[in-house]
């Protein structure tokens, strides 16, 4: 089928399983599939905009509604949908940070963090992670400490991820957080593993700011996200405008500056709202969702050679292997080389894999089933076996 | 969904069968619908 020339319909997650470690979480439910087909169409969500004309508070579809539903369910105060978690980190970065500003950020921080701290003319100052590739509340003070003796003042804000893109470690952000509000640093939440997979309290994390991601975690369209705040931080970043024409003197009513007036809009904002019932219900099973990534980390452990990278017992789906003791000594003689193992599983019906890695890779297990999952386990095994590497 | 569910193999479980002779059923009624209306 086509979706139009040279569009071939995509058809990944129906033939196949996909553990691509950013793909995991945003893979879309019914409910959305169907929303953004309705809603597809440029203002869609607009046809029943009133006053304030403000697209986060249109009634019909609930999209104010939906606003609310999903502040509360981070224990937040407010909330905003955004084209993307990055924009969240744009709209605080660019609230909090006046050029020559230090900001804290972590050696396993995600580039659009370092991006949004650059574009509003601060200084990077990254809290090193430790041997076992952890952020811990000592190195953030340790850093913090760093940074007022090399600039005279504490960091005018702090970007930590609970789960790094990395590893998918699970960080302590609670104590990282205490340690920053020692120093009066406002801390934001980077939830873009978290946020739709597992369950998150921002007022319990001691979060000023929750930033999601649609497309990564909430089974929602790209590009999507969340930005949700405390009522004291609300104020700040979803100030109003207050600029006027000096000919016209027209003025802009409640539309924020950081959103750009309205905020997410159309197939990927109905997409999210359409998806957010089976969210909500799918972060209290995270348990179920570790032990199928047990299952295949299990079998991946049974194949001499391989080593886990990420912390182990795995506390998150997301998770880096070293395979350069087991699948790697197979690809210098392989016709293929390296590509041999991402065709192989390829031709077992599992997508996800960088073509050609063999030493150090990462996959996602988040939403695959019980039974898919012990696929997957005997799938890496299996390709193993043909191979002739060892399995215990 | 069932699809995604079930992929690769796509060996669909008796409550899975169920479910799929129900969707398709409900399609057919549907094309059955426009074809009635539009044609």
């Amino acid at each position: 089928m086509k979706c139009g020339a040279g569009i071939e319909a995509r058809q990944v997650n129906e033939l196949s399983i996909n553990i691509d470690p950013i793909q995991a979480g945003g893979k879309l439910t019914g409910d959305a599939i169907k929303a953004i087909i309705a809603y597809g169409d440029g203002y869609s969500v607009c046809d029943n905009c009133r006053k304030p004309n403000r697209l986060d508070c249109i009634a019909k579809p609930p999209i104010a509604q939906f606003h609310k539903e999903v502040a509360a369910w981070l224990n937040m105060d407010d909330a905003r949908m955004m084209p993307g978690a990055r924009r969240a980190f744009q709209a605080v970065a660019h609230t909090y940070v006046k050029p020559g500003d230090p900001v804290l950020l972590t050696s396993l921080s995600h580039y659009t963090e370092f991006l949004a701290v650059e574009e509003a003319g601060g200084m990077p100052c990254e809290i090193p992670a430790d041997a076992d590739h952890k952020i811990t509340p000592e190195a953030a003070a340790a850093k913090i400490d760093e940074v007022k003796k090399k600039f005279g003042r504490a960091p005018v804000l702090a970007l930590i991820d609970h789960v790094d893109y990395q590893y998918g470690n699970l960080h302590d952000f609670f104590g990282i957080a205490k340690v920053a509000h020692e120093s009066d640093v406002p801390v934001l939440y980077n939830g873009a593993y978290t946020v739709g997979t597992m369950p998150v309290d921002g007022k319990a994390l001691g979060a000023d700011f929750v930033v999601g991601s649609g497309h990564k975690s909430m089974a929602a369209p790209a590009p999507s996200g969340v930005l949700a705040v405390t009522a004291e931080r609300a104020k700040e970043v979803f100030r109003t405008t207050q600029i006027e024409g000096d000919v016209t003197k027209r003025r802009f009513g409640v539309k924020e500056p950081e959103m750009m007036g309205c905020t997410l809009m159309g197939a990927t904002l109905v997409g999210m709202m359409a998806s957010f019932p089976h969210v909500k219900e799918r972060v209290k099973h995270f348990d179920a969702e570790l032990e199928n990534n047990r299952v295949v980390m299990e079998a991946l452990l049974s194949i001499t050679g391989t080593k886990i990278l990420s912390e182990y017992p795995r506390r998150h789906t997301l998770t880096r292997v070293d395979t350069t003791g087991s699948f790697d000594t197979i690809a210098e003689a392989h016709k293929n080389k390296g590509y041999y193992f991402s065709s192989a599983l390829n031709d077992k019906g599992i997508f996800g894999l960088i073509p050609g890695a063999t030493r150090v890779w990462k996959f996602n297990t988040y939403g695959i089933t019980g039974k898919q999952a012990r696929y997957l386990a005997d799938a890496f095994v299996a390709v193993a076996q043909e191979n002739g590497l060892p399995v215990q | 969904m069932i699809l995604r569910e079930t992929a690769p193999a796509h060996e669909l479980s008796e409550k899975q069968k169920a479910d799929a002779a129900r969707l398709l059923e409900n399609l057919e009624r549907q094309v059955a619908a426009l074809k009635q209306e539009m044609l």
